[in-house]
């Protein structure tokens, strides 16, 4: 098993246009994805990230702090996952609900460099 | 703590739609009536925080704290920004400025009494005579309901960009007006109370009136001019309810006729052709029960006539049992006070059931040179009914005719049509 990190971005408003009836059914459908990848023991960790910080900037000995732009392409969440290879992941990535609902979401698929792979560690798979 | 995930669905229904109202409401009251966006967008923010949060966590046992927390946040934050300029204040944020004074006066703005008055605050706010009627409409969606702009445009057959402009132009006209955050007092009260009952049985009837829009969300258009009807019922600082009493009544009575209204192709239907097991027993109750706490104090209104109009049909077992001398007589004293088209049309219905056609079309007569008669169907369709009860099918024709010329709807005019070729056999 390989780790994955899925980095889900919606577009600063993706998700305002939603009634009530799709935030509820939005709700839901993650709950059954979650429970389901839990269930399956792809699940290492998932977290919301909240549309708050600055950027943070370094230039001749002092730093800038930018507020934060929420109204553009925002990082929301992120789900740590495992998959056998990077076509599961993205398998796993496509069943999730961010795309039944809210327009304009991406989902980045990334390989996490693994330690076994520097010091010949085996991770260990369930 | 999660609750179980059965609860999802009504709790984040409810969450979503009605405390938003009351978070904006709140805001409003903090950062002035002329910074009712900004209001609306923290409380945005806060709904979609709640979401990204729930998204993986589960939602909280108490949602609703959750949220007005990470509001009450976010709307501190707003205010001691550094260099935060505002063009107003309001006369509650400078007490939010002072450690001294932050916690009580969060306390008190945070109240379940004042999230109760500022509810009702923020319906005189948005049903400002300043405000055009259309865009009172649209605010109080926006604000005290928690629609969103795709949801009213859905609503009102219409494009998202046009609801924007009304709201931004309603937003623009509390700004102008200067419009304070305050329930009304004394004589000013009854007249602005008058205009706010009107926006609400306007938004009432967006929802009720026959389309072929989504009848989901009309039937919530419906449900919302109820809730705010009854947020001003629930408040303490307004004495005299009974004309609330009366809308509320008038709209639960006819509310509970909702499925029955229409048929399938949204053309409204007239009692006689409606379904009546579909009726609502327990709203056509609760309706009653209204209106007869509006009869208090001897005090007559529109809404009461026009509740009482409608109850004498859902009162009777049947349609044959309908009383129309005593829906005549309501009539004969609605138009004392309110002598509009489509009432005086209404009458003439009522003329015809006890009086008969003749009389029912010299009254049409009396009416027909009023200009909001030359493009509404519904004058022509009933006139040639009239005719039709006469046996005058010649006329009946000429009156069809016209009917279908200017029936909106194409099922209007495939069923105006049917009855056209019927008189047309008729005569030859």
């Amino acid at each position: 098993m390989k780790e994955f990190m899925l980095l889900i971005k919606n577009q600063g408003d993706g998700k305002a246009a939603l009634s009530p009836e799709e935030q509820q059914q939005f709700l839901k459908a993650c709950q059954v994805y979650i429970e389901d990848l839990m269930k399956n023991g792809k699940l290492k960790s998932a977290q919301p990230i909240i549309r708050e910080g600055v950027i943070l900037s370094y230039n001749e000995k002092s730093f800038t702090e930018t507020p934060f732009d929420k109204t553009k392409e925002v990082q929301v969440g992120y789900y740590h996952i495992l998959a056998n290879d990077l076509d599961e992941a993205v398998a796993i990535a496509k069943r999730n609900p961010e795309f039944a609902f809210i327009k304009g979401a991406t989902i980045e698929v990334r390989p996490l460099k693994m330690l076994e792979q520097t010091t010949q560690f085996r991770y260990p798979t369930k | 703590m999660i609750t179980s995930s059965d609860n999802i669905p009504q709790l984040v229904d409810h969450l979503f739609r009605h405390e938003a109202g009351k978070l904006v409401s709140v805001l409003t009251k903090i950062f002035g009536p002329q910074n009712i966006d900004l209001a609306e967008d923290v409380v945005q923010d806060s709904l979609i925080e709640a979401m990204e949060h729930w998204q993986y966590k589960g939602v909280p046992e108490n949602p609703s704290a959750w949220l007005f927390r990470v509001a009450k946040n976010k709307a501190l934050n707003i205010i001691n920004r550094e260099g935060y300029q505002r063009k107003y204040e309001s006369e509650v944020s400078h007490f939010l400025k002072s450690e001294l004074t932050l916690d009580p006066a969060l306390n008190h703005l945070f109240s379940d009494q004042e999230i109760q008055d500022d509810q009702l605050r923020m319906i005189f706010t948005c049903c400002h005579p300043a405000i055009s009627p259309d865009s009172q409409i649209a605010l109080a969606l926006k604000t005290l309901c928690g629609f969103s702009i795709p949801e009213i445009a859905k609503a009102f057959l219409t494009t998202e960009e046009n609801i924007n402009k009304r709201l931004v132009r309603a937003r623009q006209n509390i700004r102008d007006a200067n419009v304070s955050f305050e329930i009304p007092r004394g004589n000013e009260l009854e007249k602005r109370l008058n205009t706010v009952l009107e926006t609400i049985y306007l938004l009432f009837n967006e929802g009720y009136s026959a389309s072929k829009g989504n009848d989901l969300i009309r039937y919530e258009l419906c449900e919302e001019a109820i809730r705010l009807a009854q947020i001003i019922i629930a408040d303490n600082s307004i004495q005299r309810k009974e004309t609330v009493h009366a809308l509320i009544a008038l709209m639960f009575i006819n509310a509970s006729r909702f499925k029955a209204r229409q048929d399938y192709d949204g053309n409204i239907l007239t009692m006689e052709e409606q379904e009546r097991s579909l009726w609502d027993r327990q709203m056509l109750d609760t309706g009653i029960g209204h209106l007869s706490e509006a009869s208090q104090n001897n005090s007559i209104s529109i809404y009461h006539i026009l509740a009482a109009i409608s109850a004498q049909y859902s009162i009777v077992a049947s349609y044959e049992e309908t009383d129309w001398k005593n829906i005549l007589s309501l009539y004969d004293s609605l138009i004392l006070l309110d002598n509009s088209p489509i009432i005086l049309l209404n009458r003439a219905i009522a003329v015809s059931k006890v009086e008969g056609a003749t009389q029912a079309l010299a009254e049409l007569e009396k009416i027909k040179s009023n200009p909001a008669f030359k493009s509404y169907h519904s004058f022509y369709s009933t006139e040639a009914e009239f005719y039709m009860d006469m046996a005058d099918y010649k006329n009946a024709i000429i009156s069809l005719e016209k009917a279908i010329e200017l029936a909106p709807l194409q099922s209007q005019k495939e069923l105006l049509g049917k009855k056209l070729k019927f008189c047309g056999e008729k005569i030859f």
